[in-house]
């Protein structure tokens, strides 16, 4: 459940609309009856309206917490530093990628790989602002880094789990043939 | 010169919408507001089809090239020319007639001027090619020419019409405001309603006017820089301190980011100052001022560094520590917002609210603004990001917070109609231009957001592969339904009857 909700897009949907559809139902509702059914002002004693007050922000607050302190184990960095954990303690290295994004193509030191292997993928932009998204055969964006051209490497380590053909893509705007720049990398199931 | 009542009703078709009415005495705070406001709408029209375009290129497989050049246009056009200008009109009319302090002179002027002839400017580019997205993403400008995809006479051009706008933003508006609000004498028969920095109405302008001149300040000497490089005034050489790619994208987005909290501050602050003025019982009081002060505090201190949100996924160029702050921040807006839910809701629990199309829409782009807030807290959680960041999640959360914002500040002119051009509106008209665009603003904020979860890049011209088409297919749909919406508007506008009885000078308007 916390995989789907924290690394897919859809995930973040489903949060979304949990956080929304209370307020929705509650404040338009409240328009609605406050100004057709009972217009008339509510008798309101104002020692349980700061009660009311004090429990929403609350669970406002509480909510916030949790919902950002169960993301904290996938923070890039935690999962980067996981693999580094994972390489070590199993002797195996991780597999560096270098990768140049230049109008409108990517040049990239490796592009297949073995599920199971942390790869840690290395990317500059040369020109202009490029985007080095990876896409999951299913569609789903793994993830993505933004690329200015000047500064230093974008990094992050990430483990591929399912053998397939994944898909990358710029998603940052580049120019007339930013939607063609795009790659694939092969992703072959583990010997083991 | 003409004035600008003049203008407006010289002006065919908007300039019966929008005819200041002059028998009131209150031409200083109506003339140049009502023409900013006037052409504000010209350039909803033109935004409005570009936005309509930008689907039809992809359904009907035309040239990318078109599907950029409308992007570039809808975007610039809708930011600017359309909704910072209706924004700068509405306010400065409030200000005024809270202040007694005028809206004329050469800084309102120039604030029109700039910002119209900018926008034209930067128009004329785009359709010779300066198809750069309404972001810029500097150094692709340059590199465009480099690469044969624009000329570099469109550069400088969009550039020059990009620094006249930003003038009328950054420098221009917050002056005025400043002005009016600390320096200028007040003049009795401009008081409609008396307002003080206590209000919290008043308080967001303030605060508003101050985060656009201070985050934007080095946006402008940056943009500054780089044209007077382009007019070959200044040795490129001397300012590569300016051209640097990542220079330009972090005073970019310091300035872009608060100028979208900016007006979250003022259109928060304007729910504030017109809500109490429809409450049922008649007191024409907040729930809690405290509060509500409270909670433009915190939006303010919590939004201005919360722009790192832009930049998470340039991990680790961008140390982590600052993408943990603008995380935190983010979220703390949210704090802010939740604030302000509770001091409205209560406030229409306790006192009860008299059904109006104005205050109507006032409260359901309120809602809106809400629904698309829980959005951008979401992709403004470092992990989300990494998975939404580059996708239409990113547009819808534009969009959606452009369209909630339009839609308040449409109910404030609503509700200022009448002082205005002393004509009304009617309910019938109102109620349905209200539930027809609320219905399309979510409708087009799902379909969006519907399209980010499922991996559609934003900004791609390539929308026939993996389904991302059946989105495009809703977006059509709910931006036709937009247009409908707004078509709607418009006739009320053009069909609005005169007051029967004109308003004495300095007297208020009924619910002002």
């Amino acid at each position: 459940m916390l995989d789907f909700l924290y690394q897919s897009g859809w995930g973040a949907f489903t949060a979304m609309l949990l956080f929304q559809i209370p307020f929705l139902i509650v404040f338009v509702s409240l328009i609605f009856w406050k100004s057709v059914a009972g217009r008339e002002p509510s008798g309101t004693d104002d020692k349980k309206t700061w009660w009311v007050e004090a429990m929403w922000l609350t669970a406002v607050v509480a909510l916030f917490l949790v919902v950002n302190i169960v993301s904290i184990q996938y923070l890039p960095a935690v999962s980067t530093a996981r693999a580094v954990q994972s390489a070590v303690q199993s002797g195996q290295d991780i597999q560096d990628v270098d990768v140049t994004a230049a109008s409108w193509y990517y040049e990239m030191s490796n592009r297949e790989f073995i599920a199971g292997d942390p790869i840690r993928f290395s990317a500059k932009a040369t020109d202009t602002q490029h985007g080095f998204a990876v896409y999951h055969p299913d569609g789903r964006v793994l993830f993505t880094m933004m690329l200015i051209p000047g500064v230093g490497p974008a990094s992050l380590v990430y483990t591929f789990q399912d053998p397939g053909t994944y898909k990358v893509r710029c998603l940052e705007y580049c120019g007339l043939a930013h939607h063609d720049m795009s790659d694939e990398l092969i992703v072959t199931a583990s010997a083991n | 010169m003409l004035s600008p009542a003049a203008i407006i009703q010289r002006t065919p078709l908007f300039g019966r919408m929008f005819s200041v009415d002059e028998s009131t005495g209150l031409e200083e705070i109506n003339g140049w507001p009502g023409l900013m406001i006037m052409t504000s709408f010209a350039w909803l029209a033109v935004a409005g089809l570009l936005g309509v375009a930008m689907p039809l290129t992809q359904i009907f497989e035309l040239d990318a090239g078109l599907f950029y050049l409308a992007i570039t246009a809808h975007g610039a056009a809708l930011v600017f020319p359309f909704l910072l200008q209706l924004v700068f009109g509405v306010s400065l009319h409030r200000a005024g007639g809270c202040l007694g302090t005028p809206a004329t002179g050469l800084i309102p002027a120039l604030i029109f001027w700039f910002m119209n002839v900018g926008a034209v400017l930067l128009t004329i580019a785009i359709l010779f090619g300066f198809s750069v997205s309404y972001a810029v993403m500097y150094p692709l400008p340059i590199v465009g020419v480099e690469t044969g995809q624009w000329s570099m006479w469109v550069v400088v051009l969009g550039f020059t019409g990009i620094a006249l706008v930003l003038l009328s933003v950054i420098v221009l508006y917050p002056i005025q405001v400043l002005k009016m609000l600390f320096f200028d004498q007040q003049r009795d028969y401009l008081l409609l309603t008396p307002r003080s920095l206590r209000d919290p109405g008043m308080l967001g302008m303030a605060m508003a006017a101050l985060v656009l001149l201070v985050a934007g300040t080095p946006l402008i000497i940056v943009a500054s820089a780089v044209l007077l490089g382009l007019y070959g005034i200044l040795p490129m050489a001397l300012i590569t301190w300016a051209t640097e790619p990542v220079v330009f994208q972090f005073v970019f987005f310091i300035f872009a980011h608060n100028l979208m909290e900016a007006m979250a501050i003022m259109v928060i602050a304007a729910v504030y100052a017109t809500l109490p003025l429809y409450l049922a019982d008649g007191t024409r009081k907040l729930y809690s001022e405290r509060l509500a002060r409270l909670a433009l505090w915190i939006l303010l201190v919590t939004s201005v560094t919360s722009f790192f949100h832009h930049f998470y996924t340039m991990l680790p160029a961008l140390p982590a520590a600052l993408s943990y702050h603008g995380h935190i921040m983010s979220w703390g807006t949210g704090i802010g917002a939740a604030l302000s839910i509770f001091t409205i809701g209560a406030t229409i629990w306790k006192h009860g609210i008299r059904p109006d199309p104005a205050l109507m829409a006032i409260l359901f782009g309120f809602v809106l603004y809400v629904l698309d807030g829980v959005s951008a807290i979401i992709t403004s959680n470092v992990v989300w990001s990494f998975q939404l960041h580059g996708t239409m999640w990113q547009s819808a959360h534009t969009m959606a917070v452009l369209i909630a914002m339009t839609l308040l500040w449409l109910g404030v002119f609503m509700h200022h109609y009448p002082v205005i051009t002393g004509r009304t509106l009617s309910k019938k008209t109102g109620y349905s231009f209200v539930a027809l665009y609320t219905i399309s603003a979510l409708g087009l904020a799902y379909s969006m957001l519907a399209a980010g979860a499922a991996g559609m890049p934003r900004r791609f011209a390539a929308w026939n592969q993996e389904g991302w088409m059946f989105y495009g297919n809703l977006i059509l749909f709910f931006g036709l339904l937009l247009a409908v919406a707004l078509a709607v508007l418009a006739y009320d506008l053009y069909k609005s009857r005169f007051i029967p009885e004109p308003v004495a000078g300095g007297q208020a308007m009924p619910a002002e």
